[in-house]
């Protein structure tokens, strides 16, 4: 019999545990928001053996209505964004702490968008790869390495593969990673789905080595080795 | 009972319709990913030992964790199967059409409802649904829904996901005449 997850808080350790009975606050949080999705994993066993250092994975997307539907590419995307994009942030990164047992547990980050097909990707852009939600992600969750990305322009359903790694060491091998979001039906045409990700840990069984255990390989020293 | 991993997800819907949804309307589904206890056996006759050794440990596994994800009380739930290709769909039946797996979600909720559910075999990153009905009289129409679930890795040939889900509400903006309306 496996052990129940080891780091999940109970929910009445939540502190922000009221907003989800706190139905005077605006359900769309003025932001247009039609609902939240929360993918989690936690791996137990890879490849018949347990992790040396457990790992959860949790991805959190928000589905909003895409504010510049049909608005032409000369439009000025700064005001929405300003308003938009750091609601998101709070709310994303709220989200990810919470299912991932706090901010200390976070280790590993990475952020998303798919653009509905009525937008443009510089929508899914706008709204992720400004200071207005990455530099808000970076400090609600205690990291200081730039946030890697994936965005897409997709149907309802898409899966996306979002990339992480260390929040505070962007180069440590052992922390790039990826973890799945997907909303079955969003995002609709004149949607935009908004997307934070986090790990507590390393890959399940690291071992490929790192910059300081790299010998030095160029095309140079390949020549030696025979083919 | 191998387990190699646990899926959960939640959807907290906020607006249907064009119209508020407030309270949010949740539904959490948490999966455990586990090896199918009769792979490559060839055709086992007698299921018996297999789903003693493992629907309660499954069962016990995933009924707390999902009443956790949803973070309320549950009143619909509903359960699944989904078995990897090299196996028999009634494995995973096998599973979860036993008191020994559903009863540990019943008494967790305080439920008394058959438990509605969805067995299927299929690859990897398989969508299914997964059906939920009110968890002590079927009949309450406005609680009829259903949860897509898509796990990316799972299951491979030789595993089972067996997955638990529950909603804290009905469906978001029902307002449909309930059954006793027609009768």
């Amino acid at each position: 019999m496996q052990e129940r997850i080891q780091d999940r808080l109970h929910p009445s350790d939540l502190s922000d545990q009221s907003r989800y009975s706190d139905s005077s606050a605006l359900a769309d949080e003025g932001i247009g928001l039609r609902k939240l999705v929360l993918h989690q994993e936690a791996v137990l066993t890879e490849a018949g053996q347990a992790p040396a250092r457990p790992a959860r994975r949790a991805s959190v997307a928000a589905v909003i209505r895409n504010p510049w539907v049909g608005s032409g590419p000369g439009v000025d995307l700064a005001a929405e964004q300003l308003r938009i994009a750091p609601a998101l942030a709070k709310l994303l990164t709220d989200r990810l702490v919470g299912a991932l047992g706090g901010v200390d547990a976070v280790e590993a980050f990475g952020k998303a968008a798919v653009v509905g097909t009525a937008g443009e990707i510089e929508h899914a852009g706008a709204l992720i790869h400004t200071p207005y939600f990455g530099n808000l992600v970076r400090e609600y969750l205690e990291g200081k390495s730039i946030i890697c990305f994936a965005d897409t322009r997709a149907e309802a359903g898409e899966t996306l593969v979002v990339p992480l790694w260390h929040k505070t060491h962007a180069a440590t091998r052992s922390h790039y990673q990826t973890v799945g979001a997907r909303v079955p039906d969003a995002p609709r045409a004149d949607e935009l789905v908004v997307i934070a990700a986090a790990s507590t840990g390393p890959r399940p069984h690291p071992r490929i080595g790192d910059r300081l255990t790299d010998p030095v390989v160029t095309t140079k020293t390949l020549e030696v080795v025979p083919s | 009972m191998n387990v190699r991993k646990i899926v959960t997800y939640v959807e907290e819907i906020r607006s249907e319709g064009g119209r508020p949804v407030s309270p949010p309307a949740r539904v959490a589904v948490v999966a455990a990913i586990i090896e199918n206890p009769w792979a490559g056996q060839g055709f086992v006759e007698d299921l018996n030992p297999g789903i003693d050794a493992t629907a309660s440990d499954v069962g016990a596994l995933l009924a707390p964790e999902v009443l956790d994800a949803l973070q309320g009380p549950a009143e619909a739930y509903g359960k699944a199967a989904i078995v990897g290709l090299d196996g028999e769909v009634e494995h995973g039946s096998a599973l979860i059409h036993t008191l020994k797996f559903g009863d540990h979600f019943r008494k967790a909720a305080n439920a008394t409802t058959l438990l509605p559910a969805v067995e299927k075999r299929g690859p990897a990153g398989v969508v299914f649904d997964i059906p939920l009905k009110h968890i002590t009289d079927a009949t309450i129409r406005s609680h009829h829904q259903t949860i897509e679930v898509r796990i990316p890795d799972a299951p491979h040939p030789n595993e089972i996901v067996i997955a638990l889900a529950a909603a804290a509400q009905g469906r978001p903006q029902q307002r449909l005449a309930p059954l006793s309306t027609e009768q």
